[in-house]
C-alpha cells in the first residue's frame, strides 16, 4: 500500500511537471504583450505631451512623430543582430576553428543565420504591431510603393548594421571580452538608431554625429520613409547612401577579420 | 538584527573579493546601466531642447523625478537582485536547499548571496541626475528636505524590494518567476516621468496599486514644491506595508516549497 502511495506521488510529481513547463512559454508570451503595452503606453502618453503646447516641432506634426516612434519600436530588430554574441560563444567553445574549416563562406553563413533572426523577431511581433493599431491609433501605411521603398531601404540598412558589427565584433578576437561590448553596442544603438528621437529633432551638430555612424541607416532611414517623413522621391538617393556605407563596412570588416583571425585567443573548449 | 548586520558585512566582503578577481567584468557591470541609462536621457535632452515643458515640468524637473527613481531602483538592484534569480538559479538547481538548513533566515541567506554590481551604475547615475537637476534649479535645501530624499529613496527601494519579493514567490510554485515579476516591475518606466503626463487611471495606478510613484513623482514634486508632494510623506508606510505583505507571502510560499528534485 505503501509503495503504491509513494508511486502515485512520485508520477504525480512528473505529471504536475508538464503543464508548468507549458505555462512557463505561455506566460513568457502574454508577459511579453503587457511590457510591449506598458513601453508603448510611455513612447504614447510622453510624446502627447511633449505635444501638448506646440503643433508643430521641427517640421514634424504630432502623429507624424508618433506614428515614427511607434514603427520604430516595432522594427527594431533590425537594427541589431548577435553577432557579438555568435563571436563571443565561439571563442568560447572553441567553435571558431571548426566554423572556419567548413567549405562554406564562414560571413556568408552568419549573414543568413542573422538574416532569419531579424526576419523571426519581426514576425513575432506582429501582436505588438496589431495593439498599436487598436490601442494608439498606429497608421499602418497602405501604398506599395511606401512597402517597397521601406523594405530594401531595410534590407540594405541591416546589410550596413551587419558589416559595422562584424567589424567590432573582430575586437574580441583581441580582449576576449564579449559581454562589455555586447551592451555597448546596444546601448549605442538604443540611441544612435534613432529609436528613440526622429533625426530631425536633433540640434544639427548631433544629427552630425548620429549620420557620421552607421546605426541610423539601419532604422532611420527605413522608417522615415515607411512612416511618410522622408519623401519617396528621395528613396533612390538614400537606397545609394546606404550601399555606399554597405561597402565602407564590408571593406573594413573584411579586412579587419583577416588580420584579427591570426589572434585568436581560445578560451578552452 | 546586530548578529544579522555582521553576517551581511561578511558576505559582503567575500562577494566583493569575487568580484575584483574580474575587476574588468566589475567595472563593466557598472558602466553597462550607465550606458542604458545615458541614451534615454540623452533622448530627453534632445526632446526637452524643442519644447520647454513636459505638461508644465521642466527639462531639470523631469531629471529629479528620472533621478530620484534611478537612486531608489539602484538600492534594488544592488541588495536585491537575487529575488529576480531566485527561481532560476537557486531553486531550479536544487542550491535554495541549501538556504534552509542553515541556521539564518533563509530570505536573509538569499539576499546577502549576491551584491550585484550593476546597481552601482544605477546610483551613480541617479545621484549625478539629482545634483545637476537641483544645481540648475537653484534649490536650497533645508534639513526638511534632505529628510524628505532619504526617506523617498530609501521607501522607494524598499517597494521596489518589495513588489519584487512579493512577485518572486510564484517561483515556488511555478519555477520560472521572472516573467511576474518583469510584469509588476516594468511599471516603474511610467514613474521615470511625471505622473501627471498620463490619463487619471495610470497615475492611480501608480500610486496606489503598483506605487512606484512614492519612489520618485511624490517625493520629487515635494523637493520642487509642487501639489501633491505633501503625500510623500505617506511613502515609508507604503514601504512597510508592502514590506510586510511581501514577508508573510514569502513565508506562506515556502511553506509549500517541495523543491525540484535537482
Amino acid at each position: 500500500m505503501q509503495t503504491l502511495q509513494r508511486r502515485v506521488s512520485v508520477y504525480g510529481a512528473l505529471l504536475a511537471m508538464i503543464p508548468k513547463m507549458f505555462m512557463a512559454y505561455q506566460l513568457w508570451f502574454w508577459a511579453g504583450l503587457v511590457m510591449n503595452v506598458i513601453s508603448m503606453s510611455i513612447l504614447y502618453f510622453f510624446w502627447n505631451a511633449v505635444y501638448a503646447e506646440s503643433g508643430v516641432i521641427s517640421g514634424l506634426a504630432r502623429e507624424q512623430t508618433i506614428n515614427y516612434i511607434l514603427l520604430a519600436f516595432f522594427f527594431m530588430p533590425l537594427a541589431s543582430n548577435d553577432l557579438v554574441w555568435e563571436f563571443g560563444s565561439n571563442l568560447r567553445e572553441g567553435l571558431m576553428v571548426h566554423h572556419l574549416l567548413r567549405p562554406v563562406n564562414f560571413q556568408a553563413m552568419n549573414y543568413v543565420q542573422q538574416f532569419g533572426a531579424v526576419l523571426t523577431r519581426v514576425t513575432l511581433q506582429i501582436p505588438i504591431l496589431l495593439l498599436g493599431v487598436f490601442l494608439f491609433g498606429l497608421k499602418i501605411p497602405t501604398d506599395l510603393m511606401t512597402w517597397l521603398a521601406f523594405l530594401v531601404s531595410a534590407l540594405l540598412g541591416f546589410t550596413v548594421m551587419f558589416f559595422f558589427t562584424w567589424f567590432l565584433a573582430c575586437f574580441t578576437f583581441y580582449t576576449t571580452e564579449i559581454w562589455g561590448l555586447g551592451v555597448l553596442i546596444e546601448g549605442m544603438t538604443f540611441f544612435l538608431s534613432g529609436a528613440l528621437v526622429p533625426l530631425a529633432m536633433m540640434p544639427e551638430w548631433l544629427r552630425g554625429i548620429v549620420l557620421s555612424v552607421p546605426f541610423a541607416q539601419a532604422l532611420a532611414v527605413p522608417i522615415g520613409l515607411l512612416s511618410g517623413i522622408t519623401p519617396l522621391g528621395d528613396a533612390p538617393r538614400l537606397w545609394l547612401i546606404q550601399i555606399a556605407w554597405i561597402i565602407g563596412m564590408w571593406i573594413i570588416s573584411t579586412l579587419f577579420f583577416r588580420v584579427a583571425v591570426r589572434k585568436i585567443t581560445v578560451q578552452g573548449g | 538584527m546586530t548578529r544579522y548586520m555582521s553576517l551581511y558585512w561578511l558576505f559582503l566582503l567575500q562577494r566583493l573579493k569575487a568580484l575584483m578577481e574580474y575587476r574588468a567584468s566589475f567595472i563593466l557591470g557598472a558602466t553597462s546601466t550607465i550606458i542604458w541609462q545615458g541614451s534615454s536621457i540623452a533622448a530627453v535632452w534632445v526632446v526637452m531642447q524643442n519644447v520647454p515643458s513636459l505638461n508644465g515640468w521642466n527639462y531639470d524637473e523631469v531629471l529629479m523625478v528620472y533621478g530620484i527613481i534611478t537612486l531608489a531602483k539602484s538600492i534594488n538592484h544592488m541588495f536585491a537582485d537575487n529575488l529576480w534569480t531566485v527561481g532560476r538559479v537557486y531553486i531550479r538547481a536544487g542550491g535554495f536547499d541549501r538556504f534552509l538548513v542553515r541556521p539564518i533566515d533563509p530570505l536573509f541567506h538569499l539576499l546577502a548571496d549576491r551584491f550585484c554590481q550593476d546597481g552601482v551604475g544605477n546610483f551613480i547615475v541617479g545621484l549625478a541626475l539629482v545634483v545637476k537637476a537641483s544645481v540648475d534649479l537653484d534649490i536650497t535645501w533645508t534639513p526638511l528636505m534632505v529628510a524628505m530624499l532619504a526617506v523617498g529613496v530609501i521607501s522607494g527601494g524598499f517597494i521596489f524590494i518589495a513588489l519584487n519579493l512579493i512577485t518572486c514567490v510564484s517561483s515556488f510554485w511555478i519555477i520560472d518567476s521572472v516573467p511576474i515579476t518583469r510584469l509588476v516591475f516594468d511599471n516603474h518606466l511610467f514613474a521615470q516621468y511625471p505622473l501627471s503626463i498620463y490619463p487619471k487611471a495610470i497615475s492611480i495606478l501608480l500610486t496606489w496599486v503598483i506605487p512606484y510613484g512614492f519612489a520618485s513623482f511624490y517625493p520629487a514634486s515635494y523637493l520642487l514644491g509642487r501639489e501633491m508632494g505633501n503625500l510623500a510623506w505617506v511613502s515609508p508606510l507604503i514601504a512597510a506595508f508592502l514590506m510586510f505583505i511581501g514577508y508573510r507571502f514569502w513565508q506562506f510560499g515556502l511553506k509549500y516549497y517541495s523543491g525540484t528534485g535537482s
